[in-house]
């Protein structure tokens, strides 16, 4: 899908929690690639343990589509790379560990604000699964928290390549948590999530502490909103195709049983 | 009844677990209530159909649902006294 509207568009809010769930999904599928490869056989734990609350949490968010008249299956093993809503951010590979951390540190903390903000808001589903998510959130924050300043005290290439990944990972991350657009702005009518700048303003004050370590003003980063897609909730670009393939389970679809 | 089946990577009941939120039975359909420990649980699939199977073997139960809850979310505090026993004979703190 590119730009436009369709009239097989999901409406706005069936396309924000197809948003954290494909982000979800597709983060998952980014820390499972460290499983081996991280520094240390622990940390490569750490990441399969992590990616395993990923895929949880967008297994219970794309369940929620059912009230929206969606198949789950269909949502979860169909869909072409070009109709995935996740992060911009997450749409390449994380090239290195450093790469791992910055994406715990901005876009996992970014999906944990958005999923407050959701529970916060009317929708009685998300306010009844989302505590559960949210308390195994607190484990992938601390641990990136640790590991990021970890690499950020230790200067040299690591904090380097920290610097370079988190500030390639914030201004798309940002548009992606809080749209300045008007199917967001429905939402926020309705009573269904925060505004915009709330989210914003949870997400500064949760990530400043670990931006001045690399001397970042969070509240001063601007978004990158260029060529943004209102229908897929997103910027340009699409999760790489490999990352779909595997996300939608394509070479075992013949094995899935009921 | 359902204090026989266990989960599968402890061998603990479910119901020591804490993972039974609610049950109810009435002319012949079960209905359960249940959490998990985790959000991927890799057991999810395995204690469902475990529970299915011991219910429908009391000859006046024919159907058996179960609901997948997260509210209140699980916690170690629904271990009961004997499921903590049973961990700490495994080794495992709760």
């Amino acid at each position: 899908m590119t730009g436009g509207k369709h009239s097989s568009d999901p409406p706005p809010f069936a396309r924000h929690i197809l948003s954290l769930a494909d982000t979800k999904r597709i983060l998952g599928i980014r820390y499972s690639d460290w499983l081996l490869g991280a520094p240390s056989i622990e940390t490569g734990i750490a990441a399969s343990a992590m990616a395993q609350d990923e895929w949880g949490h967008a297994r219970l968010l794309y369940s929620m589509l059912k009230d929206f008249g969606f198949d789950p299956f269909e949502v979860e093993h169909e869909r072409p790379a070009a109709r995935y809503y996740s992060a911009p951010a997450l749409d390449e590979p994380l090239e290195d560990w450093a790469g791992v951390v910055a994406a715990v540190a901005v876009v996992d903390r970014a999906l944990e604000v958005a999923l407050e903000s959701l529970s916060s808001g009317s929708f009685e589903l998300a306010q009844s699964r989302i505590p559960k998510m949210l308390a195994e959130e607190e484990f992938h924050r601390s641990f990136g928290d640790a590991w990021f300043r970890r690499l950020s005290d230790a200067g040299g290439e690591g904090r380097k390549r920290l610097e370079s990944h988190v500030g390639a990972m914030l201004p798309s991350t940002l548009a992606w948590l809080a749209p300045e657009d008007g199917a967001y702005a429905e939402l926020v009518s309705e009573g269904l999530v925060r505004s915009a700048a709330e989210v914003r303003d949870r997400f500064d004050q949760g990530f400043a502490h670990l931006a001045g370590a690399i001397d970042i003003e969070a509240a001063a980063v601007e978004p990158d909103r260029s060529g943004w897609d209102e229908m897929r909730r997103r910027g340009p670009g699409a999760p790489a195709e490999e990352a779909v393939e595997r996300a939608r389970g394509d070479r075992n679809r013949a094995l899935f049983v009921e | 009844m359902l204090t026989e089946v266990l989960d599968p990577e402890l061998s603990i009941s479910i119901m020591d677990l804490g993972l039974v939120y609610g049950t109810a039975i009435s002319e012949g359909n079960a209905r359960i209530e249940l959490t998990f420990t985790a959000t991927a649980c890799p057991c999810m699939d395995f204690i469902k159909e475990d529970i299915r199977d011991r219910l429908l073997r009391e000859s006046w139960i024919q159907k058996v649902h179960i609901e997948e809850v997260w509210d209140p979310p699980w916690t170690t505090d629904r271990i009961t006294p004997a499921g903590r026993q049973a961990l700490k004979k495994l080794g495992v703190g709760a």
